[in-house]
């Protein structure tokens, strides 16, 4: 089992006004796994980022990495930083500079890398991301999408351990959608260890290895997505519905379509592939 | 401004050397204030909208947009200059040509510089100011910032009009600005907690990938100040 990597421990913060939006919140994020973050809108997704980024620090509780606590001294959130990127849900919220290519640069300048370094940093990137030729365009001249593309590669020129991201697919149409979770797929690959906080709990159980459901400030259950996802009170405590493929899995199961050791569906093909196997098991009998 | 921008972004001069484009549009606005205005302004303004045209491939409509606020700007003057009111009611001044000559630097000038907006991004311009960092911070996040808050005012302005109101009423211009305000600040929040995430110490360092200028073409631009200056010469 992979080790903890990232870890809340009893997290409390309040909004100033008093509204509670972490309340004896805990999560453990493993090394190298995907975990998404699923909540309704306004439930404080964003605001558990930035606990988990240094940006806000909690009331009560306790962020870790690698088993040390943050202690929010100025160095100590500057080297938290290094290790713990941060993609907003909004690119504009960080994209500053005249072109991309500046843009992405600022991440590692401030890591101290030289020019020449950063450069060869910057360019790998990019094409690593396939956004090579917005180099030299400014950000404000670029698509929705695009933007979200670069914005992710300003964090991730800097090679952090553990990638944030804010509803990362968000504004996205299902192109643009497709490109950014398999730009996240190579991440993963190459080891970096991804958090991303949703409302689309089709995402989350078709692409992540976890999921924690966000409820009431606190994190109500965290484990394999075809377990938590399958809870249906606590879904319904979250203000979320199960994912349509899962339900489908599940009625499967419970028809005699799909047996108890068979692994559910996790993607629309499989999906189908099911459905298929139904309607020519139904054929059969008829 | 937005177009001016984006003209800037896409045209084809736009991977040019500062250098080079800095030379041609101060050189031909020298040029502009040093030789006499006829013909020496009218060739220059000729240069000046044939390089940004046939050169720099500004769309013309987007050139003459661009150019004709300032012109009719430096016309209305010059239309001062040129009549006067007397006994005998408006009448034209004995020496016409005292207003028009200015007016035909000015609008020379304007050519002149019009076709280094057109051709290079603010931004860079900013950084060749080589202005102390706080400022050129200050400046290139002020411009980056202005685009977003555009959008936020057409965005909000949209809306207004959807639900039957704007449309030019004093109520609804401060409704617009007051609900602006709150928002600008708040995306100047979410900004500074963008950058802190990328380590932001204070300042704005970038890498900026400026080209080297090419003698072949710095000696073209040369040639053709020369030509214009010559021509001018030769034509008086």
């Amino acid at each position: 089992m992979a080790a903890v990597i990232l870890e809340a421990r009893g997290l409390a913060y309040a909004y100033p006004g008093g509204v509670a939006a972490l309340s004896g919140l805990d999560l453990a994020v493993k090394r190298g796994q995907r975990l998404a973050i699923l909540g309704p809108t306004g439930a404080g997704k964003t605001t558990l980022l930035l606990h988990l980024n240094g940006t806000l620090k909690p009331s009560a509780g306790s962020v870790l990495l690698d088993g040390d606590a943050c202690a929010y001294s100025r160095s100590a959130v500057r080297a938290w930083r290094r290790r713990v990127g941060l993609v907003l849900q909004e690119p504009d919220d960080q994209l500053f500079a005249a072109t991309v290519f500046e843009d992405v640069s600022f991440g590692p300048l401030n890591l101290g890398l030289a020019p020449a370094e950063a450069r060869a940093r910057v360019e790998r990137t990019l094409a690593d991301l396939h956004i090579a030729a917005l180099a030299e365009r400014p950000p404000h001249l670029l698509s929705f999408g695009q933007k979200k593309r670069v914005a992710l590669a300003g964090a991730v020129a800097m090679e952090p351990d553990v990638l944030l991201l804010d509803e990362p697919t968000a504004g996205l149409d299902h192109h643009g959608a497709r490109h950014l979770l398999a730009v996240l797929d190579r991440l993963a690959a190459a080891g970096t260890t991804l958090v991303f906080t949703t409302h689309d709990v089709d995402l989350a159980y078709g692409w992540a290895d976890e999921v924690a459901l966000f409820d009431g400030g606190r994190v109500g259950s965290q484990g394999k997505p075809e377990t938590v996802l399958a809870d249906a009170r606590s879904l319904a405590r979250a203000h979320l519905r199960m994912p349509l493929v899962l339900a489908l899995g599940l009625a499967a199961r419970a028809a005699g379509v799909l047996g108890a050791d068979d692994s559910l569906p996790h993607s629309h093909d499989d999906a189908l592939a099911l459905f298929e196997r139904g309607v020519s098991k139904l054929n059969r009998v008829v | 401004m937005t177009a001016l921008d984006r003209i800037a972004h896409a045209g084809r001069w736009r991977r040019l050397p500062l250098a080079e484009k800095a030379l041609l549009a101060l050189g031909l606005l020298a040029l502009a204030l040093i030789l006499p205005p006829w013909p020496g302004a009218v060739l220059v303004l000729a240069a000046a909208a044939l390089a940004a045209l046939a050169g720099a491939r500004v769309p013309p409509g987007a050139w003459l947009g661009a150019f004709a606020a300032p012109a009719a700007f430096i016309a209305t003057g010059a239309l001062a200059l040129v009549v006067t009111w007397g006994e005998d009611g408006l009448a034209l001044v004995a020496e016409p040509l005292v207003a028009v000559r200015p007016a035909l630097r000015a609008l020379a000038a304007t050519a002149a510089l019009l076709l280094l907006a057109l051709t290079t991004p603010a931004p860079v311009l900013v950084k060749a100011l080589r202005l102390p960092p706080e400022l050129a911070d200050l400046a290139l996040a002020l411009y980056r910032f202005l685009f977003g808050l555009l959008d936020t005012l057409r965005a909000m302005q949209a809306a207004q009009q959807a639900r039957l109101g704007g449309a030019g009423s004093i109520r609804s211009a401060g409704l617009l600005a007051a609900a602006l305000l709150p928002r600008a600040l708040e995306r100047a929040r979410r900004l500074e907690i963008g950058l802190a995430a990328r380590l932001h110490t204070g300042t704005l360092d970038t890498l900026a990938a400026e080209p080297a200028p090419s003698p072949r073409r710095l000696a073209a631009i040369a040639i053709l100040l020369a030509a214009v200056a010559g021509g001018a010469a030769w034509l008086q």
